[in-house]
């Protein structure tokens, strides 16, 4: 009888930890996070202590190496306390691409790199995106060139997360996961990931301002012959397309999983809002129309919430070699795409009923929104997704275009 | 420092509050944490330990179901976990769950200091520690904020309406722990995982030796006569809105018409 | 039955503290009630004076154990004084304050006595007991009264079959009775014996008491603040109570935090406070605070937290800034002030 729809206590004693954590240390300061577009030093050092940065790196390397579900129950409840999406979104980028840097690293990169990591003193996050090139990460131009044990980079990477925090952060720095091209000639397939440290020499920071989920810093930068040596390619030249996607899913079914749990809190506050907020003598909340939707709205949520669930669990089934790739990458795409616009349209409506109050800057919901929306295209849009699902339930036969 | 910590299982202040249809409040399903003030306690307990070296043991005498707590504890840092349940344990009052600890107490052996939370937040009698100190024979002091370990006593600082004392304590000794004492720790995941694997040791009444006629009901001197709802007939006039003026106008106007005047 | 309600006297650098006699007048009350007389347990070094206070306040017979060793409160000497005299006089009743020295003593007294103990009563009642399972009936049992499952409900305890009964009394909730000189009672000096025991193993190195400031307990008005309030909340709240004409209260969380001393807190572990007007600012409304003033006569709270547990128990609630609500307030009661 299994498909058992409940967590193991130990995954139940670590969301009361993380959300014991979370609401006294991340709560009170998500406002100010938000104004002051920083994450304060103390909350990434609690986060560091709690061993936060730890989840996707084995146990030999100082890490915890917890499975996906138990890193989706951690980052659901840092989502529940700040709405603004910041610490969430500090945590799943490095806990997503710290998977991927310690599947396909060289032994001499994991063996410098990973421990650091794992006590919170480097931070990992992504680079594929440039300016010309979001969704269809073919066209990137950055290269990168073989000299000697070296790697020369030359291009840019635009809208990338963490540059701030990995540069100014984290004791030891931090770096990106970069999706670059070895071998122009050849597509998709001459392309190689590298981690490319942001301190490095040669890179060039923008910082942009983005509307939402402004705690966590997001620049462009551009790299001019950025030396960066080769124990720090990831897998195999050529292969960083495919990388890259792999850890797209990751990344993904934990966002997923941080809009529905953003989306349920939020519609929790208006609940309070509405219960005892009264008009012509009547609470709002005894209004059917109000009831309707926001029964819709916690139903369609809870159906969310199970996919990012199942999307966590594929990932698990992945590592233990029972499940493809393909259904991974399906699974995660079906969440991600279902849990943006289901969580959008909730927190829409919530911010409605709560009135003048749910449009000031300082109510969680108006943060809220604006995170949830930036899932609309960030890592992966949500079109894209579209193509990923038609492409495994019809066939590659049925591509429109390659 | 062999040290033993009381801990209860109380109620989740924190949780939501959902009301049975006859308006009291639902019992059932209120999640349980470990009493806010043992907390504090099992802090203080594992600070000592910290710095004199020991052994720290977390004992609570409770349901089954209640075992989380003790999880709690070992997350927290503590040796060993002891929790004491039986179905002949229900219904003590203060009186006869004092008696079973010390009786658990004395089976652990060796201690040097015994620490508990001042109250607990559901019974708010804070009557088991001094209770326990009783039937144990050794001294005891409540309130403490802060303990500084010599040789074969403490000392400590007492907190008192008004001010505090500094009593000099000798050793064994059982101290009550307020929550201005210290910041409990938040466990890491690493230290969570940890205690998930830690067995925790469950005594019957038959393990501590206990006399069955002083524990549960029958041990227990107090009786509920009865309980009564109290009926709050507040008047509940919420006035809102963006306009403070008109806020503070209707306000007034209300007071005046209820016959209420603020100046005098 | 003896008939006999022992309350025990605390003493502090040589006077009666005065809620030991609030609880003396209450003992009294229930002692006509029943038919009982009232005993009290005075014990100190140099304390024979004070017998007489306590005979004219109400009590029957004093017990007097007059020894250094007694100067000041220790729980293992003091406890060993009431153990023995009870066991000799056996009362029906005893009672104490629920101060830090009557929650910290009487406990002690009832494990060594083997009896039931009540804590923190809000009332004390004499009546009758039928055991349910029995049929028993018992008559003029105490019966202790408390609120229970957070302040939601009212809960009647009773001793039936063990003495004495014993309960701690909250302060502040009955008055000091008056002085009648015209009344006689026995004083009997008692001599026990401490041991190593009782003398060695606690040990007072120091104490600090400062006597209060803010007499929260007669006043009228009484406007209090919270978490919300900051320091320079309470600027306003001060300007309002004096507009007023009351006094200024404040919730743990803003003695904590410093804004405002011990004397003015209010609550579990403050004072307990019954005026007219009771006008909470910033306060969330804590069970530990309301307990404390949740028998104003009208409570007025000002919080911008729509959903703070304040308003439940509020008359009178506004929601919005309190550094909005209260300098505005004031303005409009100045004004009107003005007018009168």
């Amino acid at each position: 009888m299994p498909l058992d729809f409940r967590f193991t206590e130990e995954q139940d004693h670590l969301r009361r930890t993380v959300k014991e954590f979370a609401e006294k240390f991340i709560t009170p300061k998500v406002f100010e996070m938000e104004q002051k577009e920083k994450i304060p030093d103390e909350i990434i050092r609690e986060m560091a202590r709690l061993g936060l940065f730890g989840v996707s790196i084995p146990e030999e390397y100082g890490g915890l190496y917890l499975d996906p579900i138990t890193a989706g129950v951690i980052v659901e409840e840092l989502a529940k306390a700040d709405l603004s999406c910041s610490t969430p979104v500090l945590y799943l980028v490095h806990t997503a691409w710290s998977y991927i840097a310690q599947k396909y690293g060289k032994k001499e990169f994991k063996e410098e790199v990973l421990p650091l990591a794992a006590e919170g003193k480097l931070w990992i996050g992504i680079a594929t995106t440039e300016p010309g090139a979001g969704s269809d990460l073919r066209s990137i131009i950055t290269t990168a060139r073989k000299e000697g044990n070296e790697y020369v980079v030359n291009g840019e990477k635009a809208f990338i997360s963490g540059v701030r925090e990995a540069l100014k952060q984290f004791e030891m720095g931090g770096g990106h996961l970069t999706l670059v091209k070895t071998d122009p000639e050849k597509g998709h397939r001459g392309m190689t990931m590298i981690f490319i440290p942001i301190r490095s020499q040669g890179i060039t920071i923008k910082y942009e301002k983005g509307w939402g989920r402004k705690g966590i810093s997001w620049a462009s930068y551009k790299l001019d012959n950025v030396r960066v040596p080769e124990k720090y390619v990831i897998g195999d030249e050529g292969r960083g397309f495919y990388i890259a996607m792999e850890g797209f899913d990751y990344a993904r079914a934990l966002i997923a999983t941080v809009c529905c749990a953003v989306a349920k809190r939020a519609l929790e506050i208006t609940m309070d809002y509405i219960k005892q907020r009264k008009v012509f003598g009547v609470s709002i909340a005894k209004f059917e129309g109000v009831q309707f939707p926001l029964a819709e709205h916690w139903a369609r949520i809870e159906a969310a919430q199970l996919l990012a669930y199942k999307a966590l669990w594929a990932l698990q089934m992945e590592r233990e070699g029972k499940i493809s790739r393909f259904e991974v990458s399906k699974t995660a795409a079906e969440a991600k795409m279902i849990a943006v616009l289901t969580a959008i349209r909730a927190i829409d409506d919530a911010m409605r009923w709560f009135g003048a109050f749910g449009y000031t800057e300082e109510c969680p919901l108006t943060l809220a929104i604006k995170a949830v929306k930036s899932y609309e295209w960030a890592e992966g849009a949500t079109d894209i997704m579209k193509i990923i699902i038609a492409r495994e339930i019809l066939g590659r036969e049925f591509l429109p275009y390659r | 420092m062999n040290i033993i910590v009381l801990v209860k299982p109380v109620p989740d202040p924190k949780a939501p509050v959902r009301l049975k249809p006859d308006g009291t409040i639902d019992r059932e399903k209120v999640p349980l944490t470990m009493n806010l003030y043992d907390k504090h306690a099992v802090e203080a307990a594992l600070r000592i330990k910290e710095r004199y070296g020991g052994k720290v043991i977390a004992i609570s005498m409770a349901p089954p179901h209640a075992i989380e707590i003790l999880r709690e504890a070992l997350a927290m840092g503590v040796d060993d976990a002891i929790l004491l349940s039986d179905k002949r344990l229900v219904g003590s009052d203060t009186l006869a769950t004092s008696y079973a600890l010390s009786q658990a107490i004395l089976k652990i052996g060796n201690f040097d200091l015994i620490l508990c939370g001042m109250e607990s937040t559901d019974g708010n009698t804070g009557h088991v520690g001094p209770e326990v100190a009783e039937f144990l024979g050794i001294p005891h002091t409540t309130y403490v904020e802060r303990i500084e370990i010599k040789n074969e006593y403490v000392v400590v600082k007492r907190l008192v309406e008004g001010g505090y004392e500094l009593l000099k304590v000798k050793i064994p000794a059982l101290l009550t722990i307020t929550n201005t004492a210290n910041e409990p720790r938040i466990p890491t995941i690493r230290d969570v995982i940890k205690a998930r694997r830690k067995a925790i040791t469950v005594w019957s009444v038959n393990d501590i030796k206990a006399d069955p006629n002083k524990i549960g009901l029958f041990g227990s001197p107090t009786r509920i006569l009865k309980i009564e709802k109290v009926v709050l007939k507040r008047k509940s006039k919420i006035f809102s809105g963006s306009d403070v003026d008109k806020i503070i106008e209707s306000f007034l106007a209300e007071l005046k018409k209820d016959g209420i005047s603020l100046l005098r | 039955m003896s008939g006999k309600i022992f309350v025990f006297i605390e003493t502090r650098e040589g006077s009666i503290v005065n809620s030991s006699l609030e609880v003396l007048g209450k003992a009294r009350a229930l002692a006509n009630k029943a038919g009982f007389s009232v005993e009290a347990l005075l014990l100190g070094y140099n304390i024979k004076h004070l017998a007489k206070e306590l005979i004219y306040r109400g009590a029957d017979v004093v017990h007097l154990v007059d020894d250094k060793r007694l100067e000041k409160y220790r729980v293992l000497p003091y406890t060993k004084a009431i153990t023995e005299i009870t066991q000799s006089e056996k009362p029906d009743i005893l009672i104490l304050v629920a101060t830090t020295t009557g929650r910290d003593l009487g406990p002690r007294i009832a494990a060594r006595l083997g009896t039931g103990i009540t804590a923190d009563c809000t009332d004390l009642d004499i009546g009758d007991y039928i055991d349910p399972n029995t049929g028993e009936k018992f008559r003029n049992v105490l019966y202790q009264i408390r609120p229970a499952f957070g302040g939601e409900v009212m809960a009647t305890i009773v001793t039936p079959r063990h003495r004495p009964q014993m309960a701690t009394v909250r302060p502040g909730l009955f008055s000091i009775p008056p002085k009648d000189e015209t009344r006689s009672g026995d004083i009997k000096e008692w001599t026990i014996e401490f041991t190593n025991f009782e003398t060695q193993n606690i040990e007072i190195l120091e104490s600090k008491r400062e006597p209060r400031k803010a007499d929260l307990k007669s006043a009228k008005i009484i406007v209090s603040g919270g978490r919300g309030a900051g320091p320079k909340g309470f600027k306003l709240i001060e300007e309002l109570a004096k507009l007023l004409g009351g006094e200024i209260g404040a919730s743990r969380a803003a003695v904590e935090a410093g804004w405002i001393s011990y004397d003015h807190q209010v609550g579990l572990t403050g004072q307990t406070v019954k005026p007219d007007i009771y006008i909470a600012c910033g306060i969330s409304g804590a069970i530990q605070h309301i307990v404390g003033m949740k028998d104003s006569r009208i409570i007025i709270a000002i919080n911008k937290d729509p959903n703070a547990p304040i308003f439940k128990i509020a008359d009178y609630g506004l929601v919005g800034d309190l550094f909005i609500i209260l300098p505005k307030l004031i303005e409009k009661l100045k004004s009107q002030k003005r007018r009168l």
